[in-house]
């Protein structure tokens, strides 16, 4: 093999030679910042259609009456929206720093905002960066005050039916809310049990965020 | 992350022209620099005398693909608003080689075209009309064409996402291609004939 004496390369060959560098460092990089993802776009279709995507408001103010607090709640919306109310144990995630907010991809992330539409499009941006976890709060705010906070109660005329009505009003007492309709009485209200909602993860220093996405099982 | 500047507001509309005006400036400049004012030395590309114009593309090719990878990567370049233009094969296609026969017959593209004007070739001037012709030709026979130009659509394709590779691998592929390239067009001007000064070219001129 010649000795190549750098001195005697012309310009040309060493411009030729500072491209092959440059390209050849450039395989391994990004330069898009980890911004673009790639989506199955058939496995999230099956997902919406086998409706595993979302939970329901009763469903939910069931887990948070039960004392569950293996999950995370995350409140899409702003500032002024989240002190007025928010659910209890929710965390404020404006949906610009969803990405870089601090969460575990295999534990249930339920999202919510004032009408879904967010809640969904947050749902979808973290799905497509692995995080399988992600729940919609099906109806938002405004179904969680629906059929939560003040549920329309009818006239009870059986007595299972007394017992659901009885059911919804107290959890609806439990959130701090108010039973409309024929069907609300005054009713004990069920405590809500005060149980710590999971901290949120340290944020990974950011060698760890540039690493495979692929976790354990 | 600041560049692509006018993307992030470091100027407004009417400082756009102005910026556009002084990079065409700059382009113009370039072009004449090179030689390629003259249809002579543009045209001997296709007899493979003189593939000059091969390498200054391939040379603007790498420098920008190599700036703008590593501009975004190190995070001063936004990529994502760069715009591309969409790709439409079968159009474009046929585009090229309208293009492609204009260049060969008339020996100017539309840049180089512009450059000639500049500096007072008349052969540049009738290929300018000619341009004008071709356009208003175009307009003519669009709503005719109008299904057949917007075939074939694959939107903002880039060579990454066509090949399902990744970016830094078709970086690495297009400058080895573009280095062998020139070791290549050096190798066949060698062998075919002499390379066109621009000086010899402007005296064989009008």
């Amino acid at each position: 093999m010649a000795r190549i004496a750098l001195s005697r390369l012309t310009w040309k060959q060493k411009l030729a030679a500072t491209a092959f560098v440059l390209g050849a460092l450039a395989v391994a990089g990004d330069p898009y910042g980890g911004g673009a993802v790639r989506v199955d776009s058939r496995e999230l279709a099956r997902v919406v259609q086998g409706e595993i995507d979302h939970v329901s408001a009763p469903e939910l103010a069931d887990w948070l009456l039960s004392g569950r607090n293996d999950f995370r709640l995350l409140d899409l919306r702003d500032e002024d929206a989240y002190a007025a109310y928010h659910l209890p144990g929710a965390e404020l995630v404006p949906l610009i720093s969803l990405e870089d907010y601090p969460l575990y991809r295999n534990e249930p992330i339920v999202l919510y905002s004032d009408g879904g539409i967010h809640a969904a499009q947050g749902w979808f941006l973290l799905r497509a960066r692995g995080y399988s976890g992600a729940r919609i709060l099906l109806g938002g705010l405004e179904g969680w005050k629906d059929e939560v906070l003040f549920p329309v109660l009818p006239e009870p005329t059986a007595p299972e039916a007394a017992e659901a009505v009885a059911r919804l009003t107290a959890v609806s007492k439990a959130f701090g809310g108010k039973p409309r309709g024929a069907g609300a009485v005054e009713e004990e209200a069920l405590e809500l049990p005060d149980v710590e909602m999971p901290a949120a993860p340290a944020a990974p220093p950011p060698s760890a965020a540039r690493a495979k996405k692929k976790e354990g099982c | 992350m600041n560049f692509p500047l006018y993307k992030f507001g470091a100027f407004g509309d009417e400082a756009y022209l102005v910026v556009a005006f002084l990079i065409g400036i700059g382009f113009g400049f370039a072009l004449e620099r090179a030689g390629f004012g003259s249809a002579r030395k543009l045209t001997a590309q296709f007899y493979l005398t003189d593939l000059s114009v091969f390498k200054v593309m391939f040379t603007a090719i790498v420098t920008a693909a190599l700036g703008v990878f590593y501009l975004g990567w190190i995070g001063v370049l936004d990529l994502s608003l760069i715009y591309l233009s969409p790709t439409f094969l079968a159009p474009q296609v046929a585009g090229g080689l309208v293009l492609g026969i204009g260049f060969a017959i008339g020996g100017y593209c539309p840049g180089t075209s512009l450059v000639g004007v500049a500096t007072g070739s008349v052969d540049a001037v009738v290929y300018v009309l000619g341009i004008f012709a071709g356009v208003f030709a175009f307009g003519e026979i669009y709503p005719a064409i109008t299904g057949f130009f917007n075939s074939t659509a694959y939107g903002a394709l880039t060579l990454p996402e066509a090949l399902h590779l990744p970016y830094g691998v078709v970086l690495l592929a297009v400058v080895l291609m573009a280095l062998g390239g020139f070791a290549g067009a050096e190798w066949v001007e060698r062998r075919r004939g002499t390379v066109v000064e621009p000086a010899a070219a402007a005296v064989g001129d009008e």
